[in-house]
């Protein structure tokens, strides 16, 4: 009884409902018994895991479905401890080096080099054993490479290199602008791109057929839409809906997350009214979406999406530079909730401006 | 302090007053003098047996306060009864009931019955004078007076004799103040100022005692205190006060016109006022000790608290005022004619008696002020509203400020209120002291002009106009110091004094001298006593160094004025002192634990006794400066012990310590070797070891260790000496010390000392100035003698302005919290007014980390005064403000991550000086304190929650830690509640099953519901039954759950019931059969290659294989084979 987005994951490359052509060009990119570093990336729920599962059991059969975590624990020059969590098949290691935070240089240089290294052997006598007819010892798959520190993603070009002849590394990630321009050029690159509209449907409703209901178009289309192609959130709208109200009806409302509601909820505070008071208001709903550890990328996003909508015209484009003045700005700095507040207090401060003027202009 | 010091003293003069009383009556017999007389003869009685019972006398005061209404009903009768004739009668009817009220109150009556009648024998007899030259309005008041109001009579009479020579300050007020009112009276107080100014140098002129002396300055001190403080009181009450216009008005004209009436005693009785007018003059010359500096200031102190009650009365007696005038009449000039009588020790008695008036009268006040408070309180809401939008001077600099004579301000004092136009209000008060003027925050009778601005204060201009102080604008207070002429000033003037007498008199008599001139130099009232004492310690100080001159003149300041004598120490003079302490101590020490073998009894540190008896050694500590070393080498030789020193010069590592301390404490004194006094151990050493806190590093290794020991096998006193009592190294040291906290002297203690140092050494300083060096250096004595002797030689007179300079740029270093740092940063004022740039940047250094914080926190709380209350520009403020934080977080960003901390200026720019800058103005509440932190450290828990719950559920979602948080888990909750809200009891098992499903166990649950809730809205999971919640929680229980990840250890106590044999190797090994048993051998493999790689954490690691059926049937299946 798990989620649909679980329960109806495709295993093999050859199910893979959307992208087919990919699929065909990564299989026979796997049949021939070798493939380069790969660097697959893409946006969230556009399923580049899916994908990167899928060529795995291509590669190595139905035993790499036997997952294992492992917690691995490894020590620092500097003394520190790093525990850090990878999961594992007899074929291959999934690690999040990004989940070290600042030592993932560490965790790089130690964990990947000793597996890369140490599994040589093991795993040489197992390919004389012409197991699978593969030659390919083991895949090491790296997520949210674009997370890593730059450190980390140097220290990796070398290893890279050094040991091809052993290993293969898959690294995943959501944009590659933030992977280092070497590591790019020694990776295949694979773009996973989001799923149209009508994809998201059609599994959609092949999705509500396997478990024996009926989808009406209309709202696989508009679910598709307010997921914003993810089709990960899409299944799991779709099931929301199920849960809501069946039969499903085409005009049913689709139930927002709770930090979406919230989110909205402070844009229109912002909108309602522009003060000093409102904007501690606001600083304080900017702290509950910051714990609740909602990326301010997304916060401000959001917040702009809102705020667009209650704008008139050259207000819109003050507002979006704005916007993307103060994201950037996020990205060089410490600490986010400055800029979140500081766009805040720029939005009303040019809203107020924007509202009176008008006003006055209305008057005279 | 206490009010009972005052009170011995004060029955004294009573006493002596007394027989000098009756006679005065006799001359006025009335029929109310023979019953007075009959009481007075109960108090000459009585006044001995009371001496000793200073409560009985509060008793009294306060008797005399509850008294006070029936005599102002009386009052108000007594306008309407004809005059002089009825006097008697009136005196007659009254003065029964009068008596009636006091019989009740016990002995205490006594005294309070003294009071009145005094004043009513002193006004009977100043009427024959006085009266018959007014005329009419004196003698219709005089009767009244003494029956009306019986308690204020009582208590003010006794004020009068109290007040010095209020001479100069006076003058100004009255003589304008009588010609124009010169019929009403309420004149008490000036009055009593020149009662008490008379008797005063009466007493100097005994030339009694210099112990005499020194105890009466310090009382006066004392009572200049208890002054100031009813006078802060007085302050929040006046301004409810100024609200009821009418009446402060009425009782305005009242006050001034008592003035009228000093003017007359005055007259009437040139000889006393005369005598004490002039006396400073003659005394200056004759005597030398008296000079009129303090005789003016000492008059101002008493002015204030009798302003105050001068104020209380008139609103309370308004129309009965009249007739009470006479009897204040008369009053003056009686006590001048005790005043001489009566030692100068009377004084004080009566000023104690004044003080407690004050309180009284003070809630008075406050009662008849209610009735109006609503329209008040709206008017002084609109006014600070006002204030808090009121703009800056408008032409800072436009005028000229003019260059004054030398102290032409001298003995003035100012008040400044509203914004003045060209300068700012610390401008103008830093002139108006570098010209010996004296600048206070409120109106009082002793204000010799308010300088009125822009907006000023409604409150201070009325009561201004009710004490008819001179109102100057900027311009004119400009003039006045143009125009004053020069005085030489009073320090000088007292400093020649001193000269002189110590050149005419032998050594014998410089102890004295040193008291007259302290007296003399004392800028304020208050301080006076004090001074007088220091000064008196200091001249011990000096006397001695004076003989070998010479030889010392190459010392240091420091070590040439080195106190000689524990009087001469600053601060320590007290009964409970540190020094005292130490010397009672000290004293006892021997008797305590050396004589018998049994010190362990006493032993103990139950601290609770204050003598320290059970303690062997002594730790002083304090900030340096303050004479910790001087004291303790003081106290040994005043108890005659000699002593061996050893500071952070000398090694004191343990073994060091064994033999120095040791050997030496146990030698034979040499000097008592050669007296042939003993051959044994002598008893009279004292080891002293300096700096404690300084024993550090490989060289002192063990000492404070090796010091306990000694303290408890010592057979000497041991006296320790550090800064910080309460570090690290200390602390256990002081488990076996007498505690003795060394406290910063006051101001004007040290003031007292150094003017009589920067005397003798020829440097001329104004008091001001001193008061700037001395609070630079954070009243550290050493580094204000430092400072002195290093200024002194560049030149010896010290201008107010080059003093301040130089303090300024003396000025230790201050460490500022940051809630004062941020607090400086936004405020607008006086103080932040001047800073440059260094100095706002600076404040970011305070605290270069939490600075930032504070900023960003509190700039939403500032009200910024370049917006002008325009929300429009007070948000393009904030957004510019928060665009500058922003700026300082990247700057911030690039020291931290690479180490440029060469940047921390810039930061300091944007994060601190541009945010003040932009946003200066009013804050609104007090800072608070940073909010991030707390946030920070939650989104970190929160965040290694959703890592922790990302890596459950990894098997089964496949997706990173932001997508687990941001989609799956407000479908993961709902998904896991529906079915205990749709069924309840029911639906555990189900929800179970979909835990089982997704790896989670019950912690991650109640993570899951705790990190999906949001402010302000309902949480599901705490909706449910109760009922229901046990029976999840038991569904979950009832089975095993196998995971794929390692569980922590303590998480194994929730499981334990289920599988308690996984414990340990052997229990994988049974896990492991019973698997075998049911499953494949495919699982078996996994087990054994995991039990290989992780040797850890082999109890709790599973492996589960992802497919669906089998991780459920293995659970199952062990949960069956259990049971």
């Amino acid at each position: 009884m798990s989620l649909w987005v679980d329960k109806y994951r495709p295993t093999s490359l050859g199910k893979l409902d959307y992208h087919k052509e990919q699929a065909n060009q990564l299989k026979n990119l796997v049949q021939c018994g070798d493939f380069p570093h790969l660097l697959v990336y893409g946006p969230s729920g556009a399923g580049k895991k899916t994908r990167i599962m899928c060529l795995l059991r291509e590669l190595y059969g139905p035993g790499v479905e036997k997952l294992r975590i492992e917690h691995q624990s490894i020590t620092a020059p500097s003394k520190k401890k790093i525990e850090i969590n990878s999961i594992a098949s007899n074929y291959h290691l999934e690690v999040n080096a990004s989940d070290a935070g600042n030592s993932d240089r560490v965790v790089i240089q130690e964990l990947i080099k000793t597996v890369a290294q140490s599994q040589q052997i093991q795993w040489s006598s197992k390919r004389n054993r012409g197991d699978a007819g593969v030659s390919v010892d083991t895949v090491v798959l790296l997520t949210e490479v674009d997370r890593l520190t730059k450190d980390a993603q140097h220290a990796l070009r070398r290893t890279m290199e050094k040991y091809m002849s052993t290993c293969r590394l898959i690294l995943c990630c959501n944009s590659t602008s933030k992977v280092i321009g070497p590591i790019r050029s020694r990776c295949l690159a694979v773009r996973v791109p989001l799923p149209s509209t009508e994809e998201v449907c059609s599994v959609l409703n092949s999705v509500c057929r396997k478990e024996g209901l009926l989808l009406p178009g209309e709202l696989a289309k508009r679910i598709a839409e307010k997921s914003g192609r993810n089709l990960r959130k899409a299944l799991l709208m779709c099931e929301a809906c199920r849960v809501q109200q069946y039969p499903f009806s085409a005009e049913q409302d689709i139930p927002d997350t709770d930090w979406e509601v919230y989110l909205k909820e402070t844009a229109n505070a912002i909108v309602s009214q522009q003060s000093p008071q409102r904007l501690l208001e606001v600083r304080a709903r900017l702290y509950e979406l910051l714990t609740h550890c909602i990326p301010p990328e997304i916060i401000i996003k959001g917040l702009v999406a809102e705020l667009l909508s209650n704008c008139d015209g050259h207000l819109k484009a003050e507002v979006a530079q704005a916007a993307a003045h103060y994201e950037h700005r996020l990205q060089l700095g410490n600490k986010a909730i400055y800029h979140l507040e500081a766009f805040v207090a720029k939005f009303m401060a040019v809203y107020k401006k924007f509202m009176e003027d008008g006003l006055d202009a209305m008057m005279f | 302090m206490d009010i009972r010091q005052f009170f011995q003293p004060k029955l004294t003069a009573n006493s002596g007053a007394k027989p000098k009383l009756p006679k005065s009556n006799s001359i006025s017999v009335n029929d109310d003098s023979k019953k007075k007389k009959k009481s007075s003869s109960k108090d000459e009685s009585s006044p001995k047996a009371e001496k000793p019972s200073a409560k009985r006398k509060k008793r009294a005061v306060i008797d005399s306060d509850s008294e006070e209404e029936k005599p102002r009903k009386k009052a108000q009768k007594a306008p309407k009864e004809p005059e002089k004739s009825h006097k008697p009668a009136a005196l007659v009817k009254k003065d029964p009931v009068h008596y009636v009220s006091e019989t009740d109150s016990d002995s205490d009556t006594f005294e309070s019955l003294k009071k009145p009648s005094k004043p009513r024998e002193n006004g009977l007899s100043s009427l024959k004078a006085v009266g018959r030259g007014k005329g009419k309005p004196p003698a219709v008041k005089s009767p009244p007076k003494p029956s009306s109001a019986p308690g204020k009579a009582r208590v003010k009479s006794p004020v009068t004799p109290t007040t010095p020579k209020s001479t100069p300050p006076q003058s100004k007020h009255t003589p304008v103040s009588v010609l124009d009112y010169f019929g009403q009276s309420s004149i008490q107080r000036s009055e009593k100022k020149l009662v008490a100014s008379t008797k005063r140098k009466a007493g100097h002129d005994d030339s009694q005692s210099d112990e005499a002396i020194a105890k009466q300055l310090q009382m006066d001190e004392d009572m200049e205190l208890e002054k100031q403080l009813h006078e802060d009181e007085e302050f929040a009450r006046t301004l409810a006060m100024l609200d009821e216009a009418p009446q402060p008005k009425k009782a305005r004209r009242d006050s001034g016109e008592k003035p009228g009436s000093p003017s007359s005693p005055i007259k009437s009785g040139p000889s006393h006022t005369a005598s004490s007018s002039h006396s400073q003059p003659n005394g200056k010359a004759s005597d030398s000790q008296e000079a009129p500096g303090p005789s003016t200031k000492i008059a101002r102190s008493p002015l204030k608290t009798s302003s105050k009650l001068a104020l209380m009365k008139k609103r309370e007696e308004e129309e009965g005022a009249r007739k009470k005038d006479p009897p204040k009449a008369t009053l003056i000039i009686s006590p001048k004619k005790e005043s001489p009588a009566s030692s100068s020790s009377s004084r004080p008695a009566t000023q104690a008696v004044t003080t407690p008036k004050v309180e009284k009268i003070s809630p008075k006040k406050a009662e008849s002020v209610s009735p109006e408070d609503s329209e008040k309180k709206r008017v002084n809401s609109q006014a600070y509203r006002n204030y808090l939008n009121r703009e800056g001077p408008r032409a800072l600099g436009s005028k000229e400020i003019p260059e004054g004579a030398e102290n032409c301000l001298e003995g003035l004092t100012f008040v400044v209120t509203g914004v003045l136009e060209c300068m700012e209000r610390d401008e103008a008060k830093s002139l108006i002291e570098r010209y010996g003027g004296k600048v206070t925050g409120n109106v009082s009778r002793k204000t010799s002009y308010l300088v009125l601005g822009r907006d000023s204060g409604a409150s201070k201009t009325e009561k201004a106009q009710g004490f008819g102080t001179k109102i100057l604008d900027e311009d004119g207070l400009l003039a006045l110091i143009r125009s004053k002429p020069g005085k030489k000033s009073k320090y000088e003037i007292a400093a020649e004094a001193e000269n002189k007498i110590s050149k005419s008199r032998t050594p014998e008599p410089q102890r004295s001298r040193p008291k007259g001139s302290p007296q003399k130099p004392s800028p304020r009232g208050k301080g006076e006593g004090r001074e007088a004492r220091k000064g008196l310690s200091f001249s011990q100080r000096a006397a001695s160094p004076s003989p070998s001159s010479s030889s010392e003149a190459s010392l240091l300041w420091v070590d040439k004025y080195r106190p000689r004598a524990l009087k001469g120490l600053i601060g320590q003079q007290g009964e409970q002192s540190c020094a005292n302490k130490l010397l009672r101590w000290l004293q006892s020490w021997h008797r305590h634990h050396t004589g018998d073998k049994k010190p362990a009894a006493r032993f103990g540190k139950f601290g609770g006794k204050d003598d320290g008896s059970g303690f062997k050694a002594a730790l002083l500590s304090g900030p340096p400066g303050v004479g910790k070393t001087t004291t303790a080498a003081l106290v040994c030789e005043e108890v005659g012990y000699s002593y061996v020193e050893m500071n952070a010069s000398c090694t004191r590592s343990k073994n060091s310590l064994k033999v120095v301390v040791a050997e030496s404490l146990n030698n034979t004194s040499i000097k008592n070797f050669y007296a042939g006094a003993s051959q044994t151990v002598s008893s009279k050493h004292v080891l002293i070891m300096d700096e404690v806190d300084g024993m550090a590093g490989n060289e002192d290794r063990g000492g404070i260790q090796e010091m306990i020991s000694l303290i408890k096998q010592t057979k000497i006193p041991i006296i320790f000496m550090c800064n910080d009592r309460n570090h690290q190294k200390i602390r256990s040291l002081a488990n076996y010390c007498f505690d003795l906290r060394f406290q910063r002297p006051r101001v004007e203690q040290i003031k007292g000392a150094m003017m009589s140092i920067a005397f003798k050494e020829g440097l001329k300083v104004p008091p001001p100035a001193l008061n700037e060096i001395i609070l630079a250096s954070n009243q550290d004595i050493r580094q204000v003698l430092h400072n002195l002797s290093m200024w002194s030689a560049t030149d010896k007179v010290m201008t107010y302005d080059q003093a301040k300079a130089d303090a300024k740029n003396a000025r230790k270093d201050m460490k500022m919290g940051p809630f004062d740092v941020c607090r400086k940063v936004f405020t607008s004022g006086e103080e932040t007014a001047h800073m440059s740039l260094i100095d706002k940047s600076d404040l970011f250094f305070h605290d270069y980390s939490l600075a930032p914080l504070f900023v960003q926190e509190n700039y939403l709380h500032v009200r910024p005064a370049a917006a002008g209350g325009n929300l429009k520009s007070h948000l393009v403020l904030l957004s510019k403000t928060a665009d500058s934080i922003c700026d300082g977080d990247l700057v911030d960003r690039q020291i931290r991550s690479r180490q440029t901390w060469s940047l921390l200026p810039t930061q300091a720019i944007y994060a601190s000086v541009l945010p003040g800058e932009l946003m200066r103005g009013y804050m609104n509440q007090f800072p608070t304190f940073p909010s991030w932190l707390g946030k920070f450290s939650s989104t970190g828990k929160h965040n290694r929650i959703i890592q922790e719950l990302a890596s459950h559920m990894s098997l089964r979602t496949h997706s990173s830690k932001q997508s687990v948080n941001l989609e799956y888990l407000p479908y993961l909750r709902s998904a896991l509640l529906r079915p205990l809200e749709s069924q309840g009891a029911e639906g555990a098992p189900q929800a179970v099953q979909f835990m089982d499903d997704y790896d989670l166990v019950r912690e991650d649950v109640d993570n899951i519901m705790e990190i999906s809730t949001w402010a302000g809205r309902p949480e599901p999971y705490s909706k449910l039954d109760p009922k229901v919640k046990a029976a999840f929680t038991r569904a979950y229980n009832k089975e095993a759950h196998l995971t794929p990840y390692s569980l922590q250890v303590v998480k194994k106590g929730k499981r334990g019931g289920a599988e308690p044999e996984l414990g340990g190797e052997e229990g994988v090994q049974e896990a492991q059969e019973e698997e075998e048993e049911e499953e494949g051998v495919a699982t078996d493999a996994m087990i054994k290659k995991k039990k290989a790689k992780v040797s850890k954490d082999i109890k709790q690691e599973k492996a589960v294989d992802s497919g669906k059926g089998k991780g459920k049937g293995k659970g199952k299946g062990k949960a069956s084979a259990k049971k």
